[in-house]
């Protein structure tokens, strides 16, 4: 389970999320979690209990929205619902998706 | 005939302006009247007629397959004659055969048949014919709302192609705006795309991939800033990030001011105050009783009265940056820096004219106990007497002049000779008269300098420089910007016999010193490094290695070439920008993935390695 290419995001109030390995490693939290000796890394399995479910999916997007466009230029920016702007800022700084990601040292 | 001789006996009813002015022109109203209500009587009757055999008679009905095309507006298309059709059958119909056949011909329909081809041509063209119905000028009810009102030329097509009233119009120009906004790209085309790259390289906000999702968060709710109300429990980096994007759209004002006004905080950072007033400026000191530091740009309205309150607050702060304050009084500084000067570690001062002077300065070794940081910019009124008083601030680490007095070089030498052995930063911007005595002083009293500025000096030569730099006793720089230290001689710029400025020698003597730990390197504009100087610096043995640099700005040197920038991305494996502004003999460099080559002097700009094929 641990190499499998897909890893699973669980939100505080129980939806799990089946992400690309690859582009959650995008956050320097996640990548801890999973390259440590963590009951998460084993399983490839990471709960979240402080976050829900739908400021979960929009991070989630945006691990895919990032990893498709890692290499490009001039990339159109994702749409963040306004609604929802404050409680992802929250949650981008606690995945610490603050400084530019680093292209190279994630794939 | 008849008409004039009538008007001569003056036998008629009221008329109007306009009824006088047709009639001089053989025009008559009467008649236009009776035309107009014979044709009122047909539309109606035919409506009528239409209603009651609606189920019967397809081409008399709104029928419901018609509301794809329907919604494109067609006034201006509108048959005149088309409303005509009525009771009279026979001629009626010959004329709509004759309206459809040139409906048909018609761009427009030619145009659409294109698009949807499955759709019969006379369906289409009677189905135009169909929705010209009431005339401008006529009543209608509207199909939205059902309100009556009056048709004009400018009326538009409801969805199922009935017409619609002003307010409704009005709406629907209000939603197909918004659509028409939501298909814009961030940047449109290949041009508007290339202009949008180069426009972030200058911006430094050029990167490969995507923005942080940070960056968006705060795009967004800079975006959307009426609508916070707090910005609840985030911590202070982040809502750093979004004063200083707020500030970048002129958005902080008296409302969102409010927002960075927490009573727990220690730092406001006012990034533009050009919209605050005083009393917004009082109200930071209110809210946040515990402020330590405070940055405040373009605060015109910090003046005297918000410093007498700061004055009777018990607010002790540490770090004061104002810049633009000039209302504030020559007294009113002397009083805060007597008062509450104890307690300053940082003071930087920007834009003031007249009420930061000597006298000011004069005071700070007595006031200001604990000053470590001490910036004066754009100052039009210190001299060097305010200056030779700051020798007695012993506890300074960073000083940064940036004055409009021309001071003699001795006064530098004289202050570099009392504190500079604690100096970090050094920074005299735009000393034209500054000579070498200054760069022996530093190089003799100096011994913990990590950034060092000097520009504009046109007294310093390159065997200063090379003085300066060799065995000088302080570690490596990490910061060094002698920006547009070069000779200028109009008559002859090409000839530096003296060796004015930094050139080759000066150069290798800096790189030679600092090369390890420099981050940025800035020598913009010093023209005479020579190319045998540049070529030894940045050798491309693949040993000669400065891998601390980051940002490098080489501008305007003459002798910088293609294979110059080449081997400069060689030696710096970690160098994000190279700026090559008036570089003329940079021609056709390949840059490596992930780097900025900004001002390449050619209209194809920044060239990335390995998107040659593409070309």
């Amino acid at each position: 389970m641990s190499d499998s290419e897909y890893i699973t995001l669980v939100s505080s109030d129980g939806f799990e999320f089946v992400v690309l390995r690859e582009a959650a490693l995008v956050s320097p939290t996640i990548k801890g979690m999973l390259r440590s000796q963590f009951s998460e890394a084993q399983t490839g399995r990471c709960t979240f209990p402080e976050i829900s479910a739908i400021v979960l999916e929009q991070v989630v997007e945006y691990f895919h929205y990032w990893y498709r466009n890692r290499d490009k230029e001039d990339v159109p920016d994702m749409d963040i619902p306004v609604e929802l702007c404050l409680e992802l800022l929250m949650a981008a700084n606690y995945f610490n998706l603050d400084a530019k990601p680093a292209v190279r040292d994630a794939v | 005939m008849s008409r004039q001789s009538r008007l001569q006996r003056r036998i008629m009813g009221p008329q109007s302006a306009l009824t006088d002015f047709l009639a001089s022109h053989n025009i008559s109203a009467t008649q236009i009247r009776i035309d107009a209500d014979a044709r009122r009587r047909a539309a109606e009757n035919q409506q009528d007629d239409a209603d009651e055999a609606s189920d019967a008679q397809a081409p008399a009905a709104p029928a419901p397959a018609t509301q794809a095309a329907s919604a494109s507006p067609t006034p201006a298309g509108r048959p005149r004659r088309a409303a005509a059709t009525g009771s009279q059958d026979e001629e009626a119909r010959k004329r709509e055969q004759k309206s459809i056949e040139k409906i048909k011909a018609s761009k427009k329909v030619q145009k659409r048949k294109r698009g949807l081809e499955s759709e019969d041509e006379d369906d289409l063209a009677s189905e135009l014919l169909q929705r010209s119905a009431p005339l401008p000028g006529q009543q209608d009810n509207c199909e939205n709302c059902g309100t009556r009102f009056t048709v004009t030329a400018y009326s538009r097509n409801g969805p199922d192609g009935g017409l619609l009233c002003t307010p409704c119009s009005r709406d629907l120009d209000k939603d197909e705006a918004a659509k028409r906004k939501r298909k814009k790209r961030a940047s449109g085309g290949a041009v508007g795309r290339r202009r949008q790259l180069q426009s972030n390289i200058l911006d430094g906000t050029y990167a490969l991939g995507a923005k942080s999702l940070m960056t968006l968060c705060i795009e967004t709710l800079a975006k959307n800033i009426d609508l916070a109300e707090d910005f609840g429990d985030l911590p202070a980096p982040i809502i750093d990030k979004i004063a200083r994007k707020l500030s970048k759209h002129r958005l902080l004002d008296a409302r969102t001011l409010s927002l960075f006004l927490q009573p727990t905080t220690e730092e406001v950072h006012v990034y533009d105050g050009a919209k605050l007033s005083a009393d917004d400026f009082i109200r930071i000191f209110q809210t946040v009783p515990g402020l330590r530091k405070l940055k405040v740009r373009n605060g015109v309205h910090f003046k005297d009265q918000v410093m007498d309150y700061l004055l009777s607050r018990h607010i002790e702060l540490e770090d004061l940056y104002l810049h633009g304050a000039n209302l504030i009084s020559e007294s009113k500084w002397k009083e805060y820096l007597q008062h509450k000067g104890g307690s300053l570690r940082s003071l930087r001062i920007y834009f003031t004219d007249k009420h930061v002077g000597d006298e000011v300065l004069a005071t700070l070794p007595t006031t200001c106990p604990s000053l470590t940081r001490l910036k004066i910019s754009h100052n039009q009124q210190v001299t060097g007497a305010g200056i030779a008083a700051l020798g007695d601030v012993k506890t300074l680490q960073h000083l940064s002049l940036d004055l409009r007095n021309e001071l003699h070089s001795d006064v530098y030498v004289d202050l570099l000779s009392k504190i500079g052995a604690n100096l970090q930063t050094l920074s005299l911007t735009r000393v034209n008269r500054a000579d070498n005595t200054v760069l022996d002083a530093i190089h003799t009293h100096c011994r913990s300098l990590v950034k060092l500025r000097i520009t504009e000096s046109e007294e310093m030569t390159d065997a200063g420089f090379v003085r300066l730099f060799k065995d000088w006793a302080n570690p490596g720089l990490a910061i060094v910007d002698l920006q547009k230290c070069r000779q200028l001689d109009s008559a002859r710029p090409r000839e530096n016999p003296d060796g004015i400025g930094l050139c080759s020698n000066g150069f290798r003597a800096l790189m030679a010193h600092s090369g390890k730990t420099l981050q940025e390197l800035n020598v913009h504009g010093c023209r005479h490094i020579g190319r045998a100087a540049l070529e030894d610096v940045f050798k491309p043995d693949g040993e000669t290695l400065y891998e601390a640099m980051v940002h490098l700005e080489i501008s305007f040197c003459e002798e910088v070439t293609d294979f110059v920038v080449g081997c400069v991305f060689r030696s710096c494996p970690n160098l994000r920008e190279l700026n090559v502004f008036g570089c003329m003999k940079v021609k056709d460099v390949r840059v490596p993935r992930g780097k900025i080559l900004v001002g390449v002097p050619n209209a194809r700009g920044m060239v990335i390695e390995g998107d040659d094929d593409e070309q």
